[in-house]
């Protein structure tokens, strides 16, 4: 296949979504083509994926070496086949979401440009161009923050706008010095730094790495700069579903992923100070986010906390430096979606359904509602780490990846207490939820649950094939983790 | 996928058909009950197909391959069978008992559900051959038969469910980080090859084998209901329906003992210390469980503490079989059948309690008294379980008690002959005659109770119950009231050959001597025991636990201090309150008060200041241009309009207006007004009108030139 058709999937649901408030369609025509567009985006996506081209496309030239191309690689099929394919249920499940909301063409429009930019990520070729994409990606998702328009979605929508910008502008130092002190800036497997240029600048290379870890750990809500993924949670559920528990937090993930094993050599990175401070960084929000998620009562919000600790976890499988973490990071990124999205999608079908906002509103809500609520308590399990469960296989990788790490450097080991922790914690705030949806205590509300009813298809289908998937996965990962050990190697 | 398929159905069958139980409960509900018993009696006749080929091949292995990633690893060797089958035939006979105990409880299809589902998981916890598989197993067991738990929600039920799901979550977590730590020094977990792993990096990494140990012990022995962690035991055993208790003392606590089993035997074999700790534990929870038991007025819990006090009896033996080192078969023998006869005693025991209960709907003493008096079969096979875990000579429990106690002796006179101090391992034996008299005496309160005495007020409504449970049911207890009775009168053919079977597996050795269970030394401890239990019965229960009300009815006295509860006054205010707010508050400080936060408008502060400064600096800086060189012109400024001409003639002509015609013609009526500006103004209207007809002059040649060209175009090429 040639390298060009890697243009389309980026560009295709970018100017169809530009285009959509322009056609002027009935809600009923627009969901179709939309729906269209996205599928057809993704079945080109997947194309590209399953007949990859050796090579990359540079779409134009920007100066010096600096160009603007696309190349798809093993972690880039990775983050492109799981964008691919949520993106279209999210969609179908945001069309029935948004049925009674306002301003509902301009909302499509943007959720379906943030698809293309993101697939952008997922197919840089080099640093810059996935810089340039994750620039993009806050300026067109930044409306989706604010489309309630409400005070609140306003000032969470500057607030995310002013993290995201901020970060980035601390990713552009890594920029730099990968453009200085590297031997190219397109990603290759093991980093392209030149160990014979860094010479003794080998303490600034540390700490431009640990300004761009931050910069582009501001998407994936790392401590300190988690601030404004649980203010985000105003936006409507398919955003804080899809966006806040998987496109844009897992691209800030993703170009962490990129940085540390694609720009920055591992060798020279491991066991410095700054190896135990990415570790350091990523523990705290482990611990911050679990313990603020059993503290929140608002159950959107208690899952945007559970985000901020489950990214943490990808963050530290990537900060191991070692191609076990690697590979544990990648199979925490690809489980986690399906079971964060999950769990967001219940929590917004029982917001829609019911309206109740607050955990302790939930009471009895599973006779209401026991095909959400059955999905919700798989999600629920596998976020905490039960066996059988997808959850289960990630965090094992990551504490057996910090174990083998550990042995060369202890500090390590204290991820495997942070895991444990978090896993508690995770119990207790999945936990309660779920145990108040099936066994509400004796004399609950039971006049507020009159009516409410399962939502419709287009809600279920989701829920029911996201579910599948995360057990699916608990049951039998090896093929997938083959194919992640193989691109953790820096094979594919 | 690979060794033989038989260990595979017998872990997975379960796991279909309780899908299938579910689908069809959905329809049809006799037809559901049908299916459960079915499905329970298949399970029991795949056990028995798998033992077949284990008689007929020796140990069975499987092994599926990537299943939840590193495998699921079954294995089936004596103990394995042993446990195999006494599990399978538990959930045969709760199978049974249930049709009619359910019979007017609400959710049955989700009971059912989780009730096959957990025997799934219980199997593959006792087949399993490696500790990941057992990990994998336990805590899809623990949080399905939390289902159970919860099954009435009830407060008291849902409170029991907060509790064990908890201490489920908890130890299942603890189980895992033991595991990581075994796995990195041992690198393996297969248990057949732990223990040539261990010693091998024993002297290097003790530490974290120990630690790993302690985690494992933390998360197997919490499932046991091992001190200290034994609060949930008693308030989520009462609480479950009456199968699902039976079930959850008499086989779900053996899942934490085989773990327990495993690691001992396996990772610290002969390994005093540990030996020790488990004594220790296992004592106090014995002891505990047995003095629990004796206060308490509630049929159900009594029996839930005898159950952690019997389940004490079998750490005792477990430490015991430790600290013996190769010659431990006494204890070895005594904890396998001890294990088995606690399984099936309780299994009787809990379904009388059911039988009680699905009648009364009660099941405090005071309520339920006399229940059982005119009901000969139930009292018989009452009558069995008490004395069978009494240990009374001639019924199972007694073999099994005499072999661990005999285990305790050979212990101090080993120590004796060593010259070491004993009187620590005599108090031991002590404790354990003392707290198997105290098993004894509580056993008779209830025997008594439900069986002996009348209920003041409705002794009469209770007689009239003659139909009081179903030819199932009936056959549910009679069978393993059957089977025991078989096991207490023949040992030698019954048990020797179960002990056989399983001993391999605590690698323990045939003993050197047949032990005689009926000999005086032997039939002396229990003589002792049999004293005490009279003792604390007549002493301590009747005297000051029972009291007369009035006119000589004899009532049940709770006695127990409420707030002597270890949940209540210690891990549910610690957990709860103290660490949630602590790490709440810690991180909600760091939410508002944030240094990103302080640091952020620390920064907004500082730019908005220089670049005030900035501001002010050019300010500053025109202000003192204004002053200095631009300052403003304090005269009056003309301004001028028009052209020169226009200025010039309109001047002259308001010259000539002014002096000469003011004066002469238009004296009366002067002309004020200045003709400089009407000049100006003409100039302007000329000058815009000049300006629109050259535009308009030239925009018309500008056309006819286009036209020309448009013309010459089409005269060149058409």
């Amino acid at each position: 296949m040639s390298s060009v058709y890697l243009i389309l999937p980026v560009v295709l649901p970018i100017v169809g979504g530009a285009l959509t408030p322009l056609l002027h369609l009935s809600e009923k025509k627009r969901n179709l083509y939309l729906e269209t567009l996205v599928l057809v985006t993704s079945a080109l996506a997947l194309l590209c994926v399953l007949r990859r081209p050796e090579e990359g496309v540079t779409m134009f030239h920007l100066t010096g070496n600096l160009d603007f191309a696309l190349r798809l690689d093993g972690l880039g099929s990775m983050f492109t086949c799981l964008i691919a394919t949520l993106w279209p249920l999210a969609t179908l499940y945001a069309f029935e979401y948004m049925r009674h909301e306002k301003r509902t063409t301009s909302f499509f429009a943007f959720y379906t440009m943030t698809y293309g930019v993101t697939l952008g990520i997922a197919m840089a070729k080099n640093l810059v161009t996935m810089y340039l994409f994750y620039e993009l990606l806050t300026l067109v998702s930044v409306y989706l923050v604010m489309h309630p328009m409400t005070r609140k979605a306003l000032r969470a929508s500057r607030v995310y706008l002013y993290y995201s910008i901020g970060g980035a502008a601390f990713a552009f130092f890594a920029l730099v010095f990968v453009v200085i002190f590297g031997s190219t800036t397109d990603f290759i497997p093991g980093g392209v730094l030149d160990v014979g240029m860094i010479g003794g600048n080998t303490q600034m290379i540390l700490v431009a790495y640990l300004l761009a870890f931050w910069g582009f750990g501001v998407k994936a809500a790392v401590f300190p700069f988690q601030g404004w993924l649980p203010r985000a949670s105003v936006a409507p559920t398919p955003v804080t579903a899809l966006l806040h528990a998987v496109a844009v937090v897992k691209s800030g993930a993703f170009a962490v992923m990129r940085l540390t094993y694609y720009c920055f050599n591992v060798e020279v990175l491991r066991g410095t100070w700054v190896h135990a401070a990415v570790m350091a960084i990523a523990m705290l929000s482990i611990l911050y986010g679990s313990t603020m998620a059993v503290k929140e009562t608002h159950f959107k919000r208690r899952l945007a906390f559970s985000t901020i600790s489950n990214l943490s976890y990808i963050l530290l499988g990537v900060s191991m430096m070692s191609p076990l973490g690697f590979l544990a990071g990648m199979s925490h990124m690809v489980f986690h979606a399906f079971m964060k999205i999950g769990s967001f999608f219940c929590a917004g079908a029982m917001l829609h359904q019911s309206g109740k906002k607050y955990i302790d509103e939930l009471n009895g809500l599973a006779k209401k509602m026991p095909f959400v609520c059955f999905t919700f308590v798989i999600f629920a399990l596998s976020l905490i780490g039960i066996p059988l469960f997808a959850g289960f296989i990630s965090k094992w990788n990551i504490a057996s990846a910090a174990m083998d790490t550990g042995s060369s450097y202890p500090f390590a080991y204290l991820a495997v207490g942070v895991l444990l922790y978090s896993a508690l914690m995770t119990a207790v705030y999945m936990l309660t939820v779920a145990v108040r949806l099936w066994f509400p205590d004796q004399g609950y509300d039971r006049a507020s649950n009159e009516g409410i009813t399962d939502p419709n298809w287009e809600m279920k289908l989701p829920l029911g094939i996201f579910a599948a998937v995360v057990l699916f996965f608990g049951l039998c990962s090896e093929p997938l983790m083959q194919i992640l050990r193989v691109i953790a190697a820096g094979g594919l | 996928m690979s060794g033989s398929m038989e260990l595979f159905y017998v872990v997975c069958f379960p796991f279909a058909a309780s899908f299938l139980c579910y689908l069809a409960g959905r329809r049809h509900k006799i037809v559901r009950d049908r299916i459960l018993q079915l499905a329970v009696t298949l399970e029991m006749g795949l056990m028995i197909f798998a033992s077949v080929s284990y008689f007929r091949t020796g140990d069975l292995e499987f092994f599926l391959e990537g299943f939840c990633m590193q495998g699921m690893y079954l294995k089936l060797d004596g103990f394995r069978l042993l446990y195999g089958s006494v599990a399978a035939f538990m959930w045969m006979m709760t199978g049974m008992f249930s049709r009619e105990y359910f019979g007017h409880y609400r959710n049955r299809n989700r009971y059912y559900f989780f009730y096959l589902l957990t025997l799934g998981a219980t199997m593959g916890v006792f087949l399993s051959g490696d500790l990941y598989t057992t990990f994998l197993f336990f805590e899809v067991m623990s949080l399905t038969s939390y289902v159970w738990v919860v099954h009435d929600e009830k407060k008291a039920a849902m409170r029991a469910g907060e509790i064990y799901l908890a201490i489920a979550v908890i130890g299942g977590l603890v189980m895992l980080m033991g595991l990581f730590l075994l796995y990195d020094a041992a690198g393996t977990l297969r248990m057949s090859e732990l223990h040539g792993a261990v010693n091998a990096v024993l002297s290097q990494k003790m530490i974290q084998i120990y630690i790993a140990g302690g985690c494992l012990l933390f998360g197997f022995g919490a499932k046991a209901g091992m001190f200290p962690l034994h609060v949930w035991l008693p308030k989520a055993h009462p609480v479950a329906p009456a199968p699902a208790s039976a079930l959850l003392s008499g086989i779900l606590t053996k899942t934490g003992v085989f773990g327990v089993l495993v690691t001992s035997a396996e990772i610290f074999r002969y390994d005093a210390a540990w030996g020790k700790l488990i004594l220790g534990l296992g004592v106090i929870t014995m002891f505990g469980g047995a003095f629990l038991a004796v206060f308490s007025v509630d049929l159900k819990r009594t029996l839930a503490c005898s159950s952690m006090s019997q389940i004490g009896f079998i750490l005792v033996g477990v430490g015991m079989l430790e600290l013996l080192g190769e010659e431990n078969a006494l204890a070895v023998r005594g904890t396998i059948l001890h294990m088995v006869n606690h399984s099936l005693i309780k299994l009787i025991l809990f379904m009388a309690a059911g039988v009680v209960y699905q009648n009364l709907h009660a099941l405090n003493l005071n309520e339920i008294q006399g229940f059982g008096k005119r009901k000969p079969l139930l009292r018989g096979i009452f009558l069995v379980g008490a004395l069978s875990i009494g240990g009374i000579p001639g019924f199972s429990g007694y073999v099994s008690k005499t072999l661990l106690h005999e285990s305790i002796v050979e212990y101090a006179q080993e120590l004796s002959a060593l010259g070491e101090p004993s009187f620590w391992i005599r108090g031991i034996e002590w404790v354990f005659l003392l707290t198997g008299g105290m098993t004894l005496a509580y056993m008779t309160k209830l025997f008594a109770s439900v069986f002996l005495e009348e209920h003041p007020t409705r002794q009469k409504e209770y007689d009239e119950r003659t139909a009081y449970m179903s030819g199932e049911s009936t056959f549910a207890l009679l069978i393993p009231a059957l089977l025991l009775g078989v096991m207490g009168v023949f040992p030698y053919l019954t048990m020797n050959p179960a002990a056989d079977l399983a001993q391999g597996f605590l690698h323990g050795e045939p003993p050197a001597h047949s032990v005689h269970y009926f000999s005086f030394g032997n039939l002396k401890g229990a003589l002792i025991s049999v004293t005490i239990g009279a003792l604390v019965y007549f002493g301590l229960i009747r005297r000051f636990l029972m009291g007369n009300a009035e006119k000589g009815e004899l009532r049940y006295k709770d006695l127990w201090p409420k707030w002597l509860d270890l949940e209540e006054k210690l891990y549910r205010p610690v957990i709860q309150r103290g660490a949630a707010a602590a790490a709440g508050f810690v991180c909600g400080l760091t939410d508002r008060l944030f240094v990103v936060q302080a640091l952020l408008k620390g920064s907004f502060a500082a730019a908005a200041f220089l670049s005030r400064c900035c501001d002010y600096l050019l300010d500053s800086l025109l202000v003192l241009l204004r002053r200095t060189t631009h300052r403003s012109r304090t005269e009056r400024h003309v301004y001028l309009i028009g052209t020169w001409f226009s200025r010039a003639l309109g001047m002259v002509l308001d010259y000539f207006i002014k002096n000469v015609l003011n004066r002469t013609i238009r004296r009366k009526n002067p002309i004020e007004r200045s003709f400089v500006v009407t000049f100006a103004e003409w100039e302007e209207v000329f000058r815009r009108t000049n300006r629109l007809i050259s535009v308009s002059l030239s925009f018309g040649l500008m056309l006819a030139a286009i036209g020309l060209c448009l013309t010459l175009v089409y005269l060149l090429w058409w």
